[in-house]
């Protein structure tokens, strides 16, 4: 009988955020423990809340094995790998509270205007895997996410804009200089005529709507868009697709999939150069339709293997926003409430973008929505994507889509 | 027994969840599991911050809570403090699963039911892939407080989930059925409905045509009113969005107009269901609080801080997903109030129009949006052809304004998969609906 185990632990710290002043301090300390089991072609799995005690749960998951689920038995071969990231504090527990409202305090002067809400997390998090071919994997990562709500005094709307940052170094002023910029920008009201502009935006924001035509089970049955066209170039040749475990990229990020699949750079591929390379997967749906396995399981404590893409990662094209978009273009904060046609037209209102110009942000956009078709947004319209830009030092892509205003 | 110190204000919150989770797809066990979890959630106050802390080891609650006593400071004018004068401090037990608990129904009955009706799914011969799930969720609370409330409740939904991939030639769609109950029973005898579902998004799928985009009258089902009105109205009611901006309280003055004089929208943790709350998780009893009533801001939704920072009443809308987070300003059960019209009578005056019969999800802030799933024209008072619409969108006080028509009969719905997403807290069970509503413009897109 072929064996695995997970262990995972989250620590976290939270603060809460009301008018600019903390709260409330909460603490989170959370052990889980899964024990999966393989007999005869099925799969057995127990789980349990708080410390793992691998015995009891290796008793019960094989008594799970009685429910019949059918799941192949791939452990893949013997890999001993570690990334270990948390060994230096971002901030220690007990001053978390005095850093960052004297963080809030100096953000409140430099933006009078705004009233500040919602979180700021400090966050551990350790994963160990080990099954019984040999592999033995431990990712462990720390970080800090600064997710505050920001409402225009005086607007009546519940929120008006969003400033977010997440790093595994806490500067202050680099952080208040990058939420100093949008919030200048925020008080420059600038228009724009409707017709086709370059758009900017976190990658999943654009391709989030599509991501179930990558799944391979429904890509196996014809049920997606993409149906038949593994190993065809259907995309832009700029377009590279990828699903981001790497902690390099992706603080705090476990580097391998929830049944220790580890990809090259830890980031599997779904799109190459415009040539559609992989389908999301887990080894069950990899085997069940003659699927090479991507490595993108998620899994709870006591669940199935299921499918999951992390965090999607379009490949660099250019060095600079400004390179990336010379020119006009629109670069979109916050976007919710769209959606995509069966057939791939996608169109969302844009609640909160700015104007850049040169790649510069120059003011604050009305009300807009932004519309375009699967296949030419990330074909013919794709324009490409950057990281480490300057200014904003996080992954944007860019694509070509109709705008209108409303 | 739990020992409570002077000085600060305390509550626990515990709660041991029954869940059961048996998936298939295309013919395939998936899942099968009945964990049983129990976790507990903490806090102490001292007048200044709040102190939270969550916890696996229900076993050692006095060592986590002596924990946030000793982070906290002292404070003996706490009993003033007008947050903690605003708790409640009902004693009460109400157990209203217990002689229908989804505990006592053997895995094997739960699996036959769910095999019973997936059948019925392939029947379609478009249906690519079909999956189906039965979920069911058991919860007992307890809470207690320093102030010496101390309630005893449980909590119980089940449902069936159904998915149904859909493609013939180029044209695909991702069909779905659900529904969620309280009682084990309610979800047998299904099979009309299913079958009808799955009919009527097969027609849709080979006959939609794609929807003309402007302003156009709307009528909105049940399903699609009460995401509506959830969204567009309902999460504006939560006050704790108006605790960091002063000139909120002058904008949401009650008795202020916002709506179409017939319009009324209400909320109840008391309505059977899975946004049944009888006690909110800093226990206050729930109660019917009108958002809007005749047009007007009649109310708004609050915890005990929020409550206390707008001097207004409880509400019982303080909520968390489980006992990882800690409650917030939530919803239970909203719902827009009936009308006097039946259906035909709410479609019969419209030219060129769209009637939404069900969404795939709504958002709200300024501008709302509702992202249909399947759509009829309405040509000359009648429906029509199936259409594909992306998405509704309008200003959502322009359009609650707009609103000129309601069925008499008003629908109530629970899901068991998905919910209420709030910052970060995701898929919180609430229950939702309305009549049917007529809306003279939209913008269709």
């Amino acid at each position: 009988m072929e064996k695995e185990y997970i262990r995972t632990t989250e620590h976290s710290v939270t603060l809460n955020v009301t008018g600019g002043k903390i709260d409330s301090f909460r603490e989170l300390e959370k052990t889980n423990g899964t024990v999966r089991v393989y007999e005869n072609g099925c799969i057995g799995i127990a789980g349990c809340l708080g410390e793992p005690n691998e015995e009891e749960l290796t008793a019960k998951a094989v008594e799970a094995l009685a429910f019949g689920i059918p799941y192949p038995c791939d452990l893949g071969g013997p890999l001993e790998r570690e990334d270990i990231r948390d060994e230096a504090e971002i901030i220690p527990v007990p001053q978390f509270i005095p850093v960052m409202q004297a963080f809030l305090d100096q953000l409140q002067e430099l933006c009078p205007k705004f009233a500040f809400s919602n979180k700021i997390y400090l966050m551990d998090s350790r994963t160990e895997y080990r099954n019984s071919a040999g592999r033995h994997l431990l990712s462990a990562g720390r970080m800090i996410s600064i997710e505050l709500i920001v409402q225009n005094r005086g607007s009546g709307n519940l929120f008006d804009t969003a400033l977010a940052w997440e790093g595994t170094h806490f500067d202050a002023d680099t952080v208040l200089a990058l939420f100093k910029k949008q919030y200048d920008a925020f008080y420059t009201p600038v228009d724009l005529e409707p017709g086709r502009y370059p758009v900017v935006a976190d990658p999943s924001s654009l391709i989030g709507r599509f991501a179930h035509h990558f799944v391979g089970d429904l890509y196996a049955v014809g049920a997606s868009l993409l149906s038949g066209k593994l190993g065809e170039k259907v995309f832009s040749d700029k377009l590279t697709v990828r699903d981001d475990r790497n902690p390099e990229t992706s603080p705090a990020t476990c580097f391998f999939d929830a049944e220790g699949c580890v990809a090259e750079y830890y980031r599997p591929t779904m799109v190459e150069n415009g040539v559609l390379k992989g389908l999301i997967t887990t080894k069950k749906t990899a085997k069940q339709y003659g699927l090479s396995n991507l490595g993108t399981a998620s899994a709870a404590y006591d669940g199935v293997p299921d499918l999951n893409v992390n965090r999607i990662w379009f490949e660099p094209t250019a060095g600079s926003l400004k390179e990336l978009v010379p020119g006009k273009a629109v670069f979109i904060i916050m976007a919710s409430g769209g959606d995509a046609t069966p057939d791939g037209h996608f169109a969302t209102p844009v609640q909160m973008s700015y104007l850049l110009e040169d790649g510069e942000i120059v003011g604050r956009l009305p009300d807009i929505s932004v519309s375009g078709d699967f296949f030419d947004m990330f074909g013919k319209d794709y324009i490409g994507a950057v990281k480490d830009d300057p200014q904003e030092g996080i992954l944007l892509s860019a694509v070509m889509m109709d705008v209108v205003k409303g | 027994m739990i020992q409570f110190r002077n000085g600060f204000y305390a509550d626990i919150r515990t709660e041991e969840r029954f869940r059961t989770v048996i998936s298939y797809k295309a013919g395939i066990l998936e899942e099968m599991k009945n964990p049983v979890e129990r976790q507990a959630f903490l806090r102490v106050y001292d007048g200044r911050l709040w102190y939270y802390a969550s916890v696996t080891d229900v076993d050692h609650l006095q060592k986590t809570l002596d924990g946030l006593y000793a982070a906290a400071a002292e404070n003996p004018h706490i009993p003033e403090d007008p947050v903690v004068k605003r708790f409640e401090k009902n004693v009460d037990t109400v157990i209203s699963f217990g002689d229908c608990s989804v505990r006592d129904i053997p895995l094997k009955e739960k699996q036959e039911l769910l095999l019973s009706y997936l059948p019925l799914l392939s029947e379609e011969p478009s249906v690519t892939m079909a999956q189906g799930a039965y979920l069911d969720r058991s919860s007992r609370f307890h809470f207690e407080s320093s102030l010496g409330a101390d309630i005893t409740y449980d909590y119980q939904t089940c449902g069936l989930v159904f998915g149904f991939n859909m493609a013939e030639g180029e044209k695909k769609f991702p069909g779905n059925w659900q529904k969620g109950f309280t009682r084990f029973d309610e979800m047998r005898s299904l099979e009309k409905e299913i079958r009808e579902a799955v009919k009527e998004q097969a027609y849709f799928l080979r006959n939609s045509i794609p929807a003309e985009s402007g302003k156009f009258p709307v009528v909105l089902s049940p399903q699609a009113a009460g995401v509506f009105a959830h969204e567009s109205f309902g999460h504006k009611s939560e006050s704790d969005f108006m605790l960091s901006d002063e000139s909120m309280k002058e904008e949401w003055q009650l008795g202020k107009t916002v709506g179409s004089p017939i319009l009324s929208i209400a909320e109840y943790g008391g309505v059977p269901g899975c946004g049944f709350v009888p006690y909110d998780d800093e226990g206050t009893k729930a109660r019917k609080n009108y958002l809007i009533k005749n047009g007007v801001l009649a109310g708004r939704l609050h915890n005990a801080q929020t409550a206390a920072a707008l001097d207004e009443g409880l509400t019982g809308n303080a909520r968390a997903i489980d006992c990882t987070f800690e409650p917030i300003v939530r919803m239970t059960t909203t719902y827009i109030e009936g009308g006097d019209l039946d259906f035909d009578e709410l479609i019969a005056p419209i030219k060129k129009g769209y009637f939404i019969k069900s969404i795939n999800h709504g958002s709200g802030m300024s501008t709302f949006t509702i992202a249909p799933s399947v759509s009829y024209e309405i040509v000359d008072g009648k429906l029509g052809r199936p259409v594909q619409i992306s998405v509704l969108t309008g200003n959502v006080f322009e359009t609650l304004g707009l609103i000129d028509g309601l069925t008499k009969d008003v629908e109530l719905l629970s899901f068991v998969s998905g919910g209420c997403g709030k910052m970060e807290q995701m898929n919180l069970p609430v229950g939702f609906g309305g009549p049917y509503v007529r809306v003279s413009s939209m913008n269709v897109q």
